[in-house]
């Protein structure tokens, strides 16, 4: 069974967020940039289904030279191949673009099981996995936490709210997974160093028959046209409990009317 | 904030920027690597510590192992958190690859183990112990025992432990008096030792202790010391068995709780076989060639723990509104955070020159050993070998002390916070304090620097030093850095050369009291010298990136600001001590123990 995993790079949970000059993107100086934990989740159950069943695992990411950082990680955990396809040059691309960019390398390879995180931690948008599904004609399941193997089809537990639910879908599948039991699995010295021997096959978008230029930057089905900060958080307000009456009498103003609750 | 246990950028900084570490790529031995490799175990080494290990801080000082029917049974947190270690490859990391390590620069993998050590340094005592361990069979052993031992214990499928410290026997271990007795290609062993970190524990297969011990007959003191091989479990017809290893004690500890230190019990049923490593009666000197490695390890948790320490203290400063300035002390306003406060800013900076400082000499030795082992040339190895042995006490000593004050400060900190076992300044004074006394105290290594290092060799270790001085002060200079910076150190280093030069004068002619009466102070005012010219070359090297450009523009600074700090009000500090050394200053000496 041949897996093939999505991965993003994305800004690190810890990041302090800064908006760049353009006001619709990101300040980038500074940032650390990690692979989306999600994916990280969907990287680990690939590998543990290739461990228990043989194939292959490949890791797939659309993203600058800087990104291959991740597809290293990923070969060190235990991927077999990784593809790359470059974003220099590109607009700023929406999730239809990426999707579009995915699907057209995924035509290429013989995948039985197309991986992604549920979303991209960041912009958590949750689009690419049902357009992948979509442009791949392939049919999905998303918030998946764990799949059992059938003979040509798998049953996926989906994580919903209070309950589990089960699905059964036929191969080849795009799965969204999320959080689970199954921890993703730190990379082993001896994994880097066989990482380090293997190449990362870099794709432009041309070279998928792909018109980038007219689905990104302007011309993207979803352009960013304001990034903003949440509010600072408010300072914390102290009522003087000198006179226990008064101050629930203040308390109940100000939660009613400065913090609108009641 | 979360604590990040290390600082990244400096990490990086001080490894590449400051010391060149990429220079070791160019050696054959090194040459699978890469900075990516580097890069990707650091990274690894520092995820690990920061998801899984820090967080358990607190429980894993609460939960420590308990002694059940004769066998030591550790924290359950532990079951989850050795496989995942020990599987990313850390005990092997630096061994060569025909034994099954990775041959990673000891200088990289030492910056790894930081983070581990930051964020729990009694879990990193395991693969720690398994390493030093296997690195004595490896060097020392006989083909069958490696055959045997090396491959599981690189493993972590078995670990190690270093059994040398007896109840009479702590600092002078030529009062060693385990007895092993010949017994065809083994020795019955019998004898009691204590403390023996990691001696037993339900985490691995089998323990293998490298044992000191006397074979029958042998000539008393340090040169009738022998190496021996005892597991706890030894290779039958069927398997493994047990080998007369017995834990007749758990010892409570003040802090490395997770790792248990237990009293062990040699040959009770007279059934205890050892195997010999390396020749009879030089087990002391195997231990000797193994011991700058061992003690690098003591400073780097030296360094972790302040480590630590300084950016909890950091972050709480950040974070705690505690008064106004004294330039406006209106108190409708807000109040500050405290680190608006200069003496909190004070306290800040010393544990950050501290901290950094200790790291840069830290990464700096372990440079120096990878070069000693791998360099080019003969020359170039034994240049760096006289560097690492001579600098190797401060390496060890430095981060212990020093160390120690830097976590009481950030304890201090955080007010009556600190004082509550609610915040963890608490655990990581307790942590610190052991890293003075195990592989050789403070006062061992004073004695160690200027009884042997600064006069090895006819003082040719001194010359080598003052020359790293001197090229390091071409570099500042040429980076711009103040020249009364550089005045103060190359002035500091005279000074010292100048004093070691009289006190070896003092032992030839006889005075040996004389000369190691002050041998702390020695190795403080040395010390303070030595981190001085990390100082220096950290400022030429944040020179040299801000002429370059770099975007980060306030680490940098930060970086200036520690290297004065240490330059003109710690380097001071040396002629005051050079005085009490010249002139030999008597009140300890002529202090009778009747009088007390
Ligand atoms: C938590 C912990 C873990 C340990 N783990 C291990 C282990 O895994 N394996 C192992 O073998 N040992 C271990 N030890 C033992 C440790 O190495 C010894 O405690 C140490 O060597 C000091 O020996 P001692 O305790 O007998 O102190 P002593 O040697 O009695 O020293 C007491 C004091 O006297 C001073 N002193 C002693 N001799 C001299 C001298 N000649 N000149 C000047 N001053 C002197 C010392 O500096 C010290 O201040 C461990 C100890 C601890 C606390």
């Amino acid at each position: 069974m041949n897996h093939v995993v999505c991965i993003a790079y994305v800004p690190d949970t810890d990041t302090k967020i800064k908006v760049g000059a353009s006001g619709t993107s990101i300040d980038e100086a500074g940032v650390k940039w990690i692979v989306s934990p999600y994916d990280e989740y969907a990287l680990e159950a690939a590998l543990r289904a290739k461990e228990a069943k043989g194939g292959t695992v490949t890791v797939l990411t659309y993203g600058p030279a800087a990104a291959e950082t991740g597809l290293r990680d990923g070969l060190a955990r235990g991927a077999d191949e990784a593809v790359r396809i470059a974003s220099e040059g590109v607009g700023e691309a929406d999730s239809l673009a990426v999707a579009t960019l995915l699907a057209a390398q995924i035509k290429t390879m013989k995948a039985d099981v197309v991986w992604l995180g549920n979303k991209g931690v960041g912009t958590d948008a949750q689009l690419v996995v049902p357009m992948l599904g979509e442009l791949l004609d392939l049919p999905h399941v998303t918030l998946v936490t764990e799949l059992d193997w059938k003979d040509g089809s798998v049953v996926a537990h989906r994580e919903i709210e209070g309950a589990t639910e089960i699905v059964e879908a036929p191969l080849p599948v795009v799965i969204g997974a999320q959080k689970s039991k199954a921890e993703p699995r730190y990379a082993s010295l001896k994994g880097i160093m066989a990482a380090k021997k293997k190449q990362i096959a870099v794709k432009k978008p041309a070279d998928l028959g792909v018109d980038i230029a007219s689905m990104s930057g302007a011309n993207a089905a979803v352009v960013w046209t304001k990034l903003e900060l949440p509010a600072a958080r408010q300072a914390v307000k102290l009522v003087p409990a000198d006179d226990p009456a008064k101050a629930a009498e203040e308390l109940l103003r100000l939660l009613r009317e400065e913090a609108k609750v009641l | 904030m979360t604590n990040p246990l290390l600082d990244d950028r400096d990490v990086a900084f001080t490894l590449y920027g400051v010391l060149g570490a990429e220079s070791l790529l160019g050696l054959p031995h090194f040459e699978e690597h890469s900075r990516e490799t580097f890069d990707a175990f650091v990274s690894v080494a520092a995820r690990f510590a920061r998801e899984a290990v820090f967080p358990a801080t607190r429980a894993l000082d609460e939960d420590p192992p308990r002694l059940v029917d004769g066998r030591v049974l550790v924290s359950p947190r532990l079951h989850t958190l050795w496989p995942k270690l020990r599987e990313m490859g850390v005990i092997a990391a630096a061994r060569p690859f025909e034994v099954g390590g990775q041959q990673l620069p000891l200088a990289i993998s030492t910056a790894a183990s930081l983070y581990l050590m930051a964020a729990n340094p009694a879990l990193f005592g395991f693969p720690g112990l398994t390493a030093g361990a296997a690195h004595l069979i490896e060097e020392f052993g006989s083909e069958a025992l490696k055959a045997l031992y090396l491959e599981p214990m690189h493993e972590g499928r078995f670990t190690g432990t270093m059994a040398l410290t007896e109840p009479h026997a702590g600092s002078s271990l030529a009062d060693v008096s385990t007895r092993a007795r010949p017994a065809g290609d083994h020795y019955l062993i019998s004898g009691s030792k204590i403390f023996i970190s990691g001696g037993d524990q339900d985490l691995s297969e089998n323990i293998v202790h490298m044992v000191l011990a006397r074979i029958e007959g042998a000539p008393s003191g340090i040169r009738g010391v022998s190496l021996f091989l005892v597991p706890r479990l030894r290779f039958g017809v069927s398997g493994l068995e047990p080998n007369d290893v017995g834990v007749s004690g758990l010892i409570h500890k003040i802090g490395w709780k997770a790792l248990p230190s237990v009293v062990l019990s040699l040959g009770e049923g007279g059934d205890c076989r050892g195997w010999l490593v390396g020749a009879p009666h030089q087990g002391i000197s195997c231990m000797f060639q193994m011991m700058n490695e061992a003690r690098i390890m003591v400073g780097a948790n030296g360094v972790a723990t302040a480590s630590v320490a300084y950016h909890e203290s950091l972050g709480y400063a950040r974070e705690r509104p505690q008064g106004r300035l004294a330039t406006s002390k209106d108190p409708q306003l807000p109040q500050v955070p405290i680190i608006e406060h200069a003496d909190v800013r004070r306290m800040l900076l010393r544990q950050k020159a501290i901290v950094e400082g200790g790291m840069s000499l830290l990464l700096q030795t372990a440079l120096y050993a990878d070069r000693a082992s791998h360099a080019a040339t003969e020359g170039e190895r034994q240049h760096a070998q006289v560097l690492l042995d001579l600098l190797t006490p401060v390496t060890k000593s430095f981060p212990a002390e020093k160390g120690f004050e830097s976590t009481v400060l950030a304890l201090q900190i955080h007010g009556g916070y600190g004082y509550t076992s609610e915040y963890l300044p608490e655990i990581f004074f307790r942590e610190q304090k052991l890293n003075s006394i195990h592989e050789g105290t403070t006062g061992i290594q004073g004695l160690d620097l200027l009884g042997r290092k600064v006069v090895a060799h006819n003082g040719a270790a001194m010359r080598a030093f003052a020359e790293e001085i001197a090229r390091t002060c071409e570099r500042a200079a040429a980076a711009g850095v103040a020249a009364s910076w550089i005045g103060a150190l190359t002035g500091a280093a005279v000074e010292v050369s100048e004093l070691t030069k009289e006190l070896a004068q003092r032992g030839r002619s006889g005075d040996v009291e004389g000369m190691l009466c002050h041998s702390a102070d020695y190795l403080e005012l040395f010390s303070t010298t030595v981190i001085a010219w990390q100082w220096l070359l950290q400022a030429a090297a944040a020179r040299e990136a801000m002429a370059s450009g770099s975007s980060e523009r306030d680490f940098l600074e930060g970086k200036l600001a520690a290297a004065q700090y240490w330059l003109r009000t710690e380097l001071p500090r040396v002629p005051a001590l050079v005085t009490l050394c010249r002139e030999n200053e008597d009140s300890y000496l002529t202090m009778r123990p009747s009088w007390f």
